[in-house]
């Protein structure tokens, strides 16, 4: 064996910071150019390194088809996520990945699909759009529910209404909390999904949310009548290695980072844990 | 596999010839036990052999507290370990299949597995804890190390296992010869490995086996776990010490330098997610999680098992909390 060429699987890909995009009051999106090309598979994450401080897991939310440069959106929670929102074009962060089992897209073939959204759960859920957009003459029609806080919390609202002009494809949005503005719904997001009509039978569900959001919307949607294999999750863990070892993302048997971080429903249904 | 025997002041000479070409790990005896210390010609003949175990358990090697994973680095020389016992050898079959994971290996990992010969022994007694065989683990050497020795009577009798194993014994220097054992000396190792098995089999008569222990788990409630963990002060000592406890964090450096750094999920936070959520944020949910990891998860995810009765773990718990109680009274109540 030859210890020099050996992949060090722990190594990040260095990625300049090109552009910061101002998506809300505490979601920002990060561009950036990784060092060598960089594929993913939509649903995939990858570890994003800020330097001397620390690692965590984004999904891009850019389009896969992308290779030479990618976007997180990132909500400003934590200790590393503080420091990123403070950092500028031009500085540099870091890379590992892209981890995990992304959207098995073509299982969506010729079905309705029904996306619900929340908060910055856009972030996968717009790369995956991206996707699906490029695939959409094989696809029946995109059906995309969004809720957020407020109205000042809606993220990529340009994106959106490019997306509303876009054939086959319909935005919900609602908002828990509405401003003189706001024309759509009110509510929780799963109030839209008394208003969208879809043909359950050709149809999968995608959720991705906060966990509050994720659970009562999977029970909204199996009350409906989607079956549990056709409603896919994107499970949020303490995913820190990706490679399905260091632990902190188990799951009962899964490791969110690897066996994840995209499940069906029956397949994590008996697992602890789920909605925390 | 071939075995051998040699007498041992011979092997002694040969272990010194080994020095030469190899860094030596052995066990010895203090006055509080037994401990893998770095062996040199002033010491190589007060390895001990045929005792049950080590204060700490072989995946140190293997999987060190702390280190920089930034680089690659080569070790000049291979490392020889002598003396671990059966428990801690079947303990790496799972290191390796998380850490050889094909999708990811971990070159760290591999570069000194590949690079370490081990010389099991085999246990001619017990220590108060040790359970291995209730686990279906021989407390005796097998072929999941290269070598394993026995010394009985001023003799040692060798099983060679592996090609690795075969490679050390024919660098052995002309001088020190090996006899091919007869069939009464196989018989009078397998006699100790008998009475060993006896041993265990009557004092652990009552403790639920490794799957048993899973199904007990399982459909276990959780006021057992609460009653038990009363005791628990989240110190991590059971996964630090545990041969197949392997949970890591990765800390950052500036320079985009990463550092593994052996971690447990009995510390708070283990599972904190940066929004707050903390699925084992409670004391008993996190000392239930270890064992639903080790009996439940483990097995439906991996072939090797995730505990090899070493006893380790209740040996070292500062809050007295024995496992085997716990999981016979689990099975008391079914």
């Amino acid at each position: 064996m030859n210890m020099q060429t050996e992949r060090n699987i722990f190594k990040p890909l260095k990625a300049n910071l090109i552009k910061v995009i101002e998506e809300s009051p505490l979601i920002k999106t990060f561009v950036l150019v990784p060092e060598e090309e960089f594929e993913f598979k939509t649903g995939q994450f990858i570890e994003v390194t800020v330097d001397g401080i620390g690692e965590s897991p984004f999904t891009p939310s850019s389009s896969p088809l992308e290779t030479k440069q990618l976007e997180v959106t990132v909500m400003k929670t934590g200790y590393v996520t503080d420091y990123m929102h403070s950092m500028r074009p031009g500085e540099v962060m870091a890379i590992r990945g892209p981890f995990g089992r992304g959207y098995a897209v073509d299982k969506f073939y010729d079905k309705e699909i029904l996306i619900l959204g929340g908060g910055c759960g856009f972030a996968p859920i717009r790369s995956l759009l991206y996707n699906l957009k490029a695939i959409s003459d094989k696809l029946r029609k995109v059906t995309f529910c969004y809720g957020s806080k407020t109205p000042e919390d809606c993220i990529y609202k340009p994106y959106i209404s490019e997306l509303r002009q876009t054939p086959k494809f319909e935005v919900y949005r609602s908002v828990d909390k509405a401003d003189e503005t706001w024309t759509e719904s009110v509510g929780v997001v799963t109030v839209l999904l008394d208003e969208v009509k879809m043909d359950i039978r050709n149809s999968v569900a995608v959720v991705c949310g906060p966990p509050v959001m994720m659970k009562f919307g999977t029970y909204k949607l199996l009350e409906m009548g989607y079956p549990e294999e056709d409603i896919y999750l994107s499970m949020e863990k303490n995913m820190s290695c990706g490679l399905g070892k260091c632990g902190h993302c188990m799951m009962g048997k899964y490791f969110v980072c690897k066996d994840g971080p995209v499940f069906t429903y029956n397949e994590i249904k008996d697992q602890p844990n789920i909605w925390n | 596999m071939n075995y051998y025997s040699i007498i041992k002041s011979a092997w002694d000479d040969a272990l010194e010839y080994f020095l030469q070409d190899f860094n030596i790990y052995g066990t010895l005896e203090n006055e509080s036990g037994i401990d893998y210390e770095i062996i040199d010609p002033s010491n190589v003949k007060l390895i001990s052999y045929n005792k049950p175990k080590p204060a700490v358990p072989l995946k140190i090697f293997f999987l060190p507290v702390k280190e920089n994973v930034s680089r690659i680095h080569k070790y000049d020389k291979k490392t020889i370990i002598i003396g671990s016992p059966n428990c801690d050898v079947v303990g790496l079959n799972i290191l390796d299949e998380i850490y050889l994971d094909r999708d990811y290996v971990d070159p760290f990992y591999k570069e000194r597995r590949e690079n370490t010969i081990i010389i099991a022994t085999d246990c001619h007694s017990i220590n108060e804890h040790c359970h291995c065989y209730s686990y279906g683990v021989n407390p005796y050497g097998g072929e999941n190390s290269d070598i394993s020795v026995s010394v009985i009577d001023g003799e040692v009798f060798l099983m060679v296992y592996t090609k690795k194993g075969e490679d050390l014994i024919n660098r052995m220097p002309p001088s020190q010869t090996f006899k091919i054992l007869d069939e009464s000396s196989i018989s009078l190792i397998k006699k100790k490995h008998t009475e060993v098995i006896s041993l265990i089999r009557t004092k652990y008569k009552a403790l639920p086996d490794y799957i048993q222990t899973g199904n007990l788990i399982r459909n276990s409630g959780e006021d057992i776990w609460k009653k038990y963990a009363v005791t628990c002060v989240s110190c991590g000592s059971c996964a630090t010490i545990c041969p197949t406890c392997t949970c890591f964090l990765l800390l950052d450096k500036p320079g985009f330098e990463k550092v593994k750094q052996l971690d447990a999920c009995q510390y708070p936070g283990f599972e904190r997610v940066a929004g707050g959520e903390d699925p084992l944020r409670k004391k008993f949910v996190r000392f239930r999680n270890r064992y639903l990891c080790k009996y439940v998860w483990k097995p439906e995810k991996f072939k090797s098992i995730a505990c090899t009765g070493c006893g380790r773990c209740i040996e070292t718990c500062i809050g007295k909390i024995s496992k085997n109680e716990l999981f016979m009274e689990l099975a008391n109540i079914n």
